[in-house]
């Protein structure tokens, strides 16, 4: 910090009266909150479009199926281009918003990406294992990935983000896996189902708290 | 409103300037102990380098920011963080105003 020739201008460095002064910190606080939100509103609410639009291509894939053998091609092919969009609109988000940022919470943050990650790794290969026990279909390629992924990664990243503090994002992981846990009662072809409209209600109401949380006053209790 | 600006006498003189109120409730939307770079702190406030190391030096003074400076390959990077000093006397400004306009 060598630079000290800029003098502060009046409208820089001036007084102001309290109620510019609350004015302005609310301002500032509420941008910096949508600055540094690494998941903005729009995209929360388009993962609540997403999840119905996945889990619900699905379930209209599998419904009517007697016996059960799993969900069709296409239905997996748009679920995985959807994901595959939000997970690029969430990099892309969460790259803009850490842009300077350092720092332990920071860190924690990452870290906990990368145990998600780990957790959505090992939900596949057990998924695999039971394939390989001789599992029914009605598991392996119904109850168990519409419900397993997203209830024990929701629970981890939920542990995750209350060990940080952060309990907005505890609270939606955790309503994640009680939706996750609750499907798994609709059977093979229900869960689907269940999962896709609670994931979406679950992700606009996220949404909603989000915004709500980003135009909160900073001054007024 | 007299009244609001008679009260005003009683904030932080170091806090109670627009751009340094607006550094330090920029720096309070981080979580605590994370920092953020100059240049992106720059780009928020909209100041010029030399206007804002200036009102970082104030509040350095004061003990509420503190800067480290560290270099990424060739070039220097400077990174800003509110401590939590600073975090408390924004706490303090905060109540004062809320008791100053009786929100």
């Amino acid at each position: 910090m060598n630079h000290t020739s800029d003098a502060p201008t009046a409208e820089n460095g001036g007084d102001f009266d309290p109620q510019q002064a609350a004015a302005l910190l609310d301002q500032t606080t509420q941008r910096a909150r949508r600055t540094f939100q690494s998941s903005p509103p729009l995209l929360i609410a388009f993962r609540a479009v997403v999840v119905l639009g996945a889990f619900g291509g699905i379930w209209l894939s599998v419904r009517g199926q007697h016996p059960y053998t799993g969900p069709q091609g296409w239905a997996i092919g748009i679920a995985y281009a959807l994901v595959g969009i939000v997970i690029g609109w969430s990099s892309v988000a969460m790259k803009r918003a850490a842009a300077g940022v350092s720092g332990p919470a920071q860190r924690a943050k990452n870290l906990g990406i990368a145990v998600m990650l780990a957790a959505w790794v090992a939900v596949y290969v057990f998924m695999a294992a039971l394939d390989h026990a001789g599992a029914s279909h009605a598991i392996v390629f119904g109850l168990y990935p519409a419900t397993a992924p997203l209830m024990i990664v929701g629970l981890v990243a939920a542990a995750n983000s209350a060990g940080r503090e952060d309990w907005m994002m505890a609270g939606n992981c955790l309503a994640i896996a009680l939706v996750a846990m609750a499907a798994a009662f609709g059977g093979p072809v229900g869960a689907w189902l269940i999962m896709a409209i609670g994931l979406c209600a679950v992700f606009l109401g996220t949404a909603a708290v989000t915004v709500w949380q980003q135009h909160r006053s900073v001054v007024q209790p | 409103m007299t009244g609001a600006l008679e009260g005003s006498a009683a904030f932080d003189p170091v806090i109670h300037k627009p751009v340094r109120l607006r550094i330090v409730a920029t720096l309070a939307a981080l979580p605590e102990g994370d920092a953020l770079s100059f240049t992106r702190l720059q780009d928020m406030i909209g100041l010029t380098p030399g206007n804002l190391i200036i009102h970082l030096r104030k509040l350095e003074e004061a003990g509420y920011v503190s800067s480290e400076k560290t270099r990424n390959g060739s070039a220097p990077k400077t990174t800003v963080v509110l401590t939590s000093q600073g975090r408390a006397a924004l706490d303090a400004y905060t109540r004062s105003l809320r008791d100053l306009l009786n929100l």
